[in-house]
């Protein structure tokens, strides 16, 4: 009897399997479809975030600018206005409210600079930085202090009294150095070193391939 | 997730051990399958054995539902994997000369591989042709290479192509795959029996 | 006649079994690796090393060998390579196991040895020209190929079985 029952359902075995492949195939189809998530994880976010790295201090941007490091694209996240009023030499505007335009993701998306991120302190700057550290955008770092401390700091550094360490004297100095040749004049000056404000060209981006991150050659 | 190593879970130095249990598992099941056995092989374009066949389209189904379902539920990318790269012409005219020797040698060089191991003198042989013809390619390269690089169409997948939904393709090529299957058991029982 | 009781000399595993395995092997693979299984890129490498040994300048002048030759490591070095010898292995338990190991040509008894193992020769010829021309063989480019959808992938496993097919006839003596 059970040997019977047997036999009688090994015969059907190939068309159960072939049931069993169809279900499968066509779970696929019907399951409800959702959209996957895009970019990095939130674990991962914070992990980022929260890591000091991601800020640049006013003097070490002032250093690469002046040795015209290379690698380095500023980006103005202010609006256009106070773009047009004031803003550190050869930055890109790139307004807030515009970050996610498309036309603006080549110069988000690529990794060949390292894209520097200000606003008037670092609040935009910031908020700006974690969009893009959320699409997966790579080296991307942000001003601390903005343009306040920019000006603070480097435009306007403040004099050291006498009894400060010989490292702010040094500092001092560099900052001095530096905001004469971001074209602050200083009384003591006599000729007066004006370098001509460059106007933002925003530089060539070269995009990279989103996605499709092939790791490994290929088969046979 | 996974993929494991590009995403660096397991590091990269593992991966010559792991190619070898790979293949290890991969010879064990061709040879058990009978892919060892040229007779075998060739049956499926005379109609007596449609080992390779079934083999081959259960082996695509499989693999290809299981990814997809690792890819829903987040186990695996599927953007991640390798594509085999596209090149028109080159996988047309390739594939043309690679069925005109399976059907001569009664081989491919995985099967071929397998049968070396249990020491079948015609795979030797069939080793030997195929490095013979690597060679022959190598050496005519420049005759070759506008076939070889022409025609590139990029890392491709059919949903690139034909703009289908990968879900409703796999399940109507499940269907396909089966319908297969029915007809060719029922070819085999009409053609004569050849033993081997 | 005894036809009726005549069976094939070895009882392999149910295909559809195999199959199945062999996919579970796949996604393995893909899981593992992100990318398929191969086996022509085993065979050349070796001819790769081989040419590169006895003639390193030659190697190094052809635009094809080229892209495979590094200074610093071996072209052995190579993912296939191991994989291929796993290959070797595997087959090696299996028939141990089931006792099919042994020096044998098998043919048709209509053909001589000696015209099989010409025609497995010129088969390789052509299969190891098509696989380069195509950029894989069966493995690679048609079975990893198709597990992930890639188009090339269904291209090649229809041009392979479609010829297949279309000069089947002229080889039947070989086979039948």
């Amino acid at each position: 009897m059970v040997k019977k029952k047997v036999a009688k359902f090994l015969a059907l075995r190939y068309k159960i399997l072939a049931l069993i492949f169809i279900i499968l195939a066509g779970g696929l189809v019907l399951l409800p479809k959702y959209k996957k998530h895009e970019g990095i994880k939130p674990e991962e976010l914070l992990n980022n975030v929260i890591n000091p790295e991601r800020y640049i201090s006013t003097d070490a941007l002032a250093h690469k600018i002046i040795s015209k490091d290379p690698s380095i694209l500023l980006v103005d996240v202010r609006s256009e206005e106070d773009y047009n009023n004031y803003t550190i030499s050869n930055a890109l505007n790139i307004p807030f409210s515009k970050l996610l335009n498309e036309e603006n993701e080549i110069y988000l998306n690529q990794d060949q600079y390292d894209l520097v991120f200000f606003s008037n302190d670092n609040f935009y700057a910031d908020q700006a930085w974690i969009l893009c550290n959320r699409l997966g955008y790579k080296n991307i770092k942000v001003l601390e202090g903005g343009i306040n401390q920019w000006f603070l700091t480097i435009l306007n550094p403040p004099v050291p009294t006498e009894n400060m360490a010989a490292i702010d004297f040094e500092q001092y100095n560099f900052r001095k150095a530096a905001s004469m040749h971001f074209g602050v004049a200083y009384p003591e000056q006599t000729k007066e070193v004006k370098e001509p404000e460059v106007k933002a060209v925003p530089k060539k981006v070269v995009t990279i391939e989103k996605k499709k991150e092939v790791p490994t050659e290929g088969g046979c | 997730m996974g993929p494991l190593i590009p995403n660096g879970i397991i590091p990269a130095d593992w991966d010559s051990i792991i190619a070898i249990l790979i293949g290890l598992v991969f010879g064990f099941v061709l040879e058990a399958s009978g892919f060892s056995s040229s007779r075998k092989l060739a049956g499926v374009f005379y109609g007596y054995d449609f080992a390779v066949l079934k083999v081959f389209f259960t082996a695509a189904l499989v693999a290809l539902i299981g990814l997809y379902y690792m890819d829903y539920l987040g186990y695996a990318d599927i953007n991640l994997m390798y594509v085999h790269p596209t090149y028109l012409w080159g996988a047309i005219i390739g594939g043309a000369i690679m069925g005109v020797g399976f059907v001569a040698g009664g081989f491919c060089p995985g099967t071929s591989i397998c049968a070396v191991a249990i020491g079948k003198v015609d795979a030797i042989v069939y080793v030997i042709g195929i490095m013979i013809g690597v060679l022959i390619f190598s050496e005519l390269f420049f005759l070759f290479q506008p076939l070889y690089e022409g025609s590139f169409m990029g890392n491709i997948t059919l949903m690139d192509s034909f703009g289908i939904n990968p879900y409703w393709f796999i399940f109507i090529f499940t269907i396909l795959a089966i319908g297969i299957f029915a007809l060719s058991d029922k070819i085999r029982s009409k053609v004569k029996k050849v033993f081997y | 006649m005894k036809i009726k009781t005549q069976t094939n000399r070895h009882i392999y595993w149910n295909p559809y079994f195999g199959g199945f395995l062999l996919g579970i092997l796949i996604i393995f693979t893909f899981y593992i690796t992100g990318r398929g299984l191969g086996a022509s890129g085993a065979m050349k490498s070796s001819v790769v090393t081989i040419v590169d040994a006895v003639t390193h300048s030659h190697a190094a002048d052809n635009a094809y060998y080229k892209q495979f030759i590094s200074e610093d490591k071996s072209s052995m070095n190579n993912w296939l390579v191991f994989e291929t010898l796993g290959v070797l292995i595997g087959a090696f338990i299996s028939g141990g196991l089931s006792g099919r190991i042994g020096w044998r040509v098998q043919h048709s008894p209509k053909i001589t040895s000696k015209r099989r193992l010409a025609f497995a020769l010129g088969g390789g010829v052509l299969f190891g020209l098509g696989a380069q021309i195509a950029r894989g063989c069966t493995s690679g480019a048609a079975l990893s190929g198709m597990a992930v959808l890639s188009t090339g992938g269904f291209i090649t496993m229809l041009a392979i079985f479609g010829t297949g097919f279309l000069v089947a006839y002229f080889f039947r003596k070989n086979w039948i």
